[in-house]
């Protein structure tokens, strides 16, 4: 096995070092620091044992509401775009459609646009009165759709989810489209003349040949989804009230009051999260490749 | 062959290039040796491309845009470049602990400073410039002295007078329905529904911004002061828990009652602080929390506001005390900031005699500064009410630990508004956050 490798093992070595500087040591300090008082107004350190850990599950606070809204992010919005991705994948690898090409642009292209600017025209477009959507439903006598998409409990983390949907697609759309053209079409030849039906065909042919790519953008949705912060920050600040509030949002804001150790604690449990998460993916893939 | 001659033309050109470039290069050369004048030109044209970079929150900076008036006079004087990065209330008090933390704050930063919470927002004594020196720092008013100065030393500068807020009102809608400015909470809510059956939006609201609904319920801190004397002591000595303010308790069931009734109109939970303006300009609110200038500054781009616009006192819990709010927004120099001389010769140039002025004359927010050299010019109907009133610090500025949860306060108060919390669930937050922040600081009263 040995003989058949390509490269030595050593030629990792530069990428490891900088991963081990750069993340790895950063994450387990963070972890560190986790277990002590570490604060903006004191210069000492003292060890504190699970008092941090403590406060986040037991204390009156939001913390629970935060870690609960990162996992449901997490789940609908990997969901949703990699369903979204893969339908519009097909649709524009379809040959009864014209202009694929700037199709598959313009639908990518929300991909390239900063989160910052997204949010603060969403923003806009979500206002009750004023902004766009409201105005163009109310327009075409849809106005009992209208809601007060980012002021409204029921509707404010359904509109993130909505949006960062609308952001996201198009990147898992185009990673399918790489992975549709890979998979041979004589497949399909052999299945048509056996008299397969499109969903057949999806299930049998399709969705096992794709199955290594949505399983890479499984995780990097998963691991997109427990970091989110930017989208959230930006259309809804965690509001109304802590209601769209994700753990990222909670960092942020203990480190802005000067309390360094729960922010680094409520980053740790995020690190264990995603680490944990993505080793029972990868294991779950690397299982895959053998048995095929 | 054609190809050697081509290869020629070539080596010969490149030859030609060669010659040039090296005689611009000793052309270039002696000329730099040559004077001394001309490193002086480029060290000025250098020192003319520094750009000072100024970060606030919106309402830090007059929306009339008069300080970046006064930076492109500065500008022009002595070709120091002021870049103004302004973010949204709601976010800058934390953005900016957050680049104090990281070394990323801007050359000078604007903050509302006052003494209870200016260590815990900037940390003066790591991150910011002393002024003690400053001949302009004698000649501010001591109260606005008092906001900037930590362990003895003066840090920032400011030019607003105390702030207070009132509801400003639509004198002409009021006259139209045949309502009295009213002094209790009942005659509020009268005032709120007739207003409301007429169609229009009777208070403007909006909790995008965080503060904004945060306001009644500490602008109201002096009145819980009168009504328990003694309770800000006891509050800062831990003596008493704030959860056991009652008053606080109903001025929130209050608001609450006010947002049920629909007196905020529909699209509060959206708006921001800023369209307060549009809103009440153009006669979609009645009234709004603002300070007692925002007629002024209203009636350039809605001249019909002009002399329209009058004040009363927040009469939630049926309050008669006037809040003082001596913080304010004041600029700081940071101390780890390249250009720490060129933002103090930008302090030195605001605070001439003449900018002050200029300053006041075109703001119309502000009819005074915290400058006694410079004489106010608050309408004699306006300054009669203020005179005729009681007035007490406001809860923000008399209790510790309030001020650095003022956007968390807004955030729960908005809450309550969806349904998610209750009055006693948001004073319970506020006692927790005052005991959170007291530890971090090793308040011995906590200990």
């Amino acid at each position: 096995m040995a003989a058949k490798k390509i490269y030595p093992t050593w030629f990792v070595t530069g990428a490891l070092l900088f991963y081990v500087v750069l993340f790895f040591l950063p994450g387990i300090m963070g972890i560190g620091y986790s277990f002590t008082d570490w604060n903006a107004y004191s210069p000492e350190v003292n060890f504190v044992g699970l008092e941090n850990y403590k406060n986040i599950f037991y204390a009156n606070s939001n913390y629970g509401t935060f870690i609960k809204n990162t996992f449901v992010f997490t789940l609908v919005s990997s969901i949703s775009k990699t369903t979204l991705g893969i339908a519009l994948a097909m649709l524009l690898t379809s040959k009864k459609i014209w202009g694929k090409n700037v199709h598959r642009m313009l639908i990518f292209l929300p991909q390239v646009m900063s989160f910052l600017i997204i949010g603060l025209v969403f923003k806009n477009l979500f206002h009750p009165s004023r902004g766009f959507i409201n105005i163009t439903l109310n327009a075409i006598g849809f106005d009992f759709l209208a809601q007060n998409w980012l002021g409204d409990l029921d509707f404010a983390f359904k509109s993130v989810l909505a949006v960062d949907a609308w952001k996201g697609s198009g990147y898992v759309m185009m990673v399918v489209i790489a992975g549709l053209n890979a998979i041979s079409p004589t497949y399909y030849e052999a299945a048509s003349i056996d008299g397969a039906s499109f969903i057949e065909k999806f299930k049998y042919i399709t969705l096992p040949l794709l199955k290594p790519v949505i399983m890479n953008v499984t995780v990097l949705n998963i691991t997109y989804g427990f970091r989110v912060f930017d989208l959230v920050y930006s259309l809804t600040n965690g509001g109304p009230g802590n209601a769209t509030g994700v753990i990222n949002t909670a960092v942020y804001s203990e480190f802005s009051k000067g309390n360094y150790a729960m922010g680094t604690t409520l980053s740790s449990l995020l690190f264990i999260f995603i680490m944990s998460i993505s080793y029972f993916i990868l294991k779950v893939m690397n299982r895959g490749e053998v048995e095929q | 062959m054609k190809k050697n001659k081509q290869v020629l033309k070539k080596s010969k050109l490149l030859q030609k290039a060669a010659i040039c470039m090296a005689a611009a290069i000793a052309i270039g050369s002696l000329s730099g040796c040559g004077s001394s004048q001309g490193e002086e030109n480029v060290k000025d044209a250098e020192a003319k491309r520094v750009t000072l970079t100024f970060g606030s929150h919106q309402s830090g900076l007059p929306s009339c845009g008069v300080v970046q008036e006064l930076a492109k006079q500065y500008e022009e004087k002595t070709g120091v470049k002021v870049d103004f990065q302004i973010s949204p209330d709601a976010q800058w008090r934390d953005l900016l602990k957050v680049k104090l933390d990281s070394g990323e704050a801007p050359d000078i930063f604007c903050v509302d400073a006052d003494p209870l919470s200016l260590y815990a927002r900037i940390r003066p004594d790591e991150n910011v410039v002393d002024l003690s020196g400053e001949e302009f720092v004698g000649r501010m008013a001591d109260y606005a002295k008092e906001c900037v100065t930590y362990d003895g030393k003066v840090y920032g500068i400011r030019f607003a007078e105390p702030k207070l807020n009132f509801y400003n009102y639509n004198k002409k809608i009021f006259a139209e329905l045949n309502l009295k400015p009213p002094t209790t909470y009942e005659e509020f809510k009268e005032v709120c529904q007739t207003i409301k059956d007429a169609g229009i939006t009777p208070i403007f609201e909006a909790t995008q911004s965080a503060w904004h609904q945060a306001v009644p319920l500490c602008v109201t801190g002096g009145y819980y002061e009168r009504l328990e004397p003694g309770l800000y002591d006891a509050l800062n000595n831990n003596e008493k828990d704030i959860k056991d303010v009652d008053m606080m308790v109903t001025v929130l069931e209050q608001m609450n009652e006010f947002a049920e009734l629909g007196f905020y109109g529909e699209d509060y939970l959206s708006n921001t602080a800023e369209s307060d303006k549009t809103e009440f300009g153009e006669g979609r609110v009645a009234m709004t929390i603002a300070s007692q200038g925002f007629g002024s500054s209203i009636a350039e781009n809605y001249p019909e506001m002009e002399g329209n616009v009058g004040i009363f006192l927040i009469p939630f819990g049926d309050s008669n005390v006037l809040g003082i709010n001596a913080s304010s927004a004041a600029y700081f120099i940071n101390s780890k900031s390249e250009h720490v001389e060129e933002a103090l010769e930008f302090f030195r140039f605001l605070a001439q005699p003449d900018n002050l002025q200029y300053r006041q004359d075109n703001n119309p927010e502000e009819m005074g500064l915290c400058w006694p050299e410079i004489t106010p010019e608050y309408p004699a109907e306006i300054n009669e009410y203020i005179n005729s009133l009681d007035a007490e610090t406001v809860l923000q500025v008399g209790v510790k630990y309030i001020d650095p949860q003022f956007m968390d306060i807004g955030k729960d108060i908005e809450a309550m508004y969806t349904g998610a919390m209750t009055p006693e669930q948001i004073m319970e937050n506020i006692s927790q956050r005052r005991a959170e922040q007291a530890k971090l600081q090793k308040d011995e009263a906590w200990e």
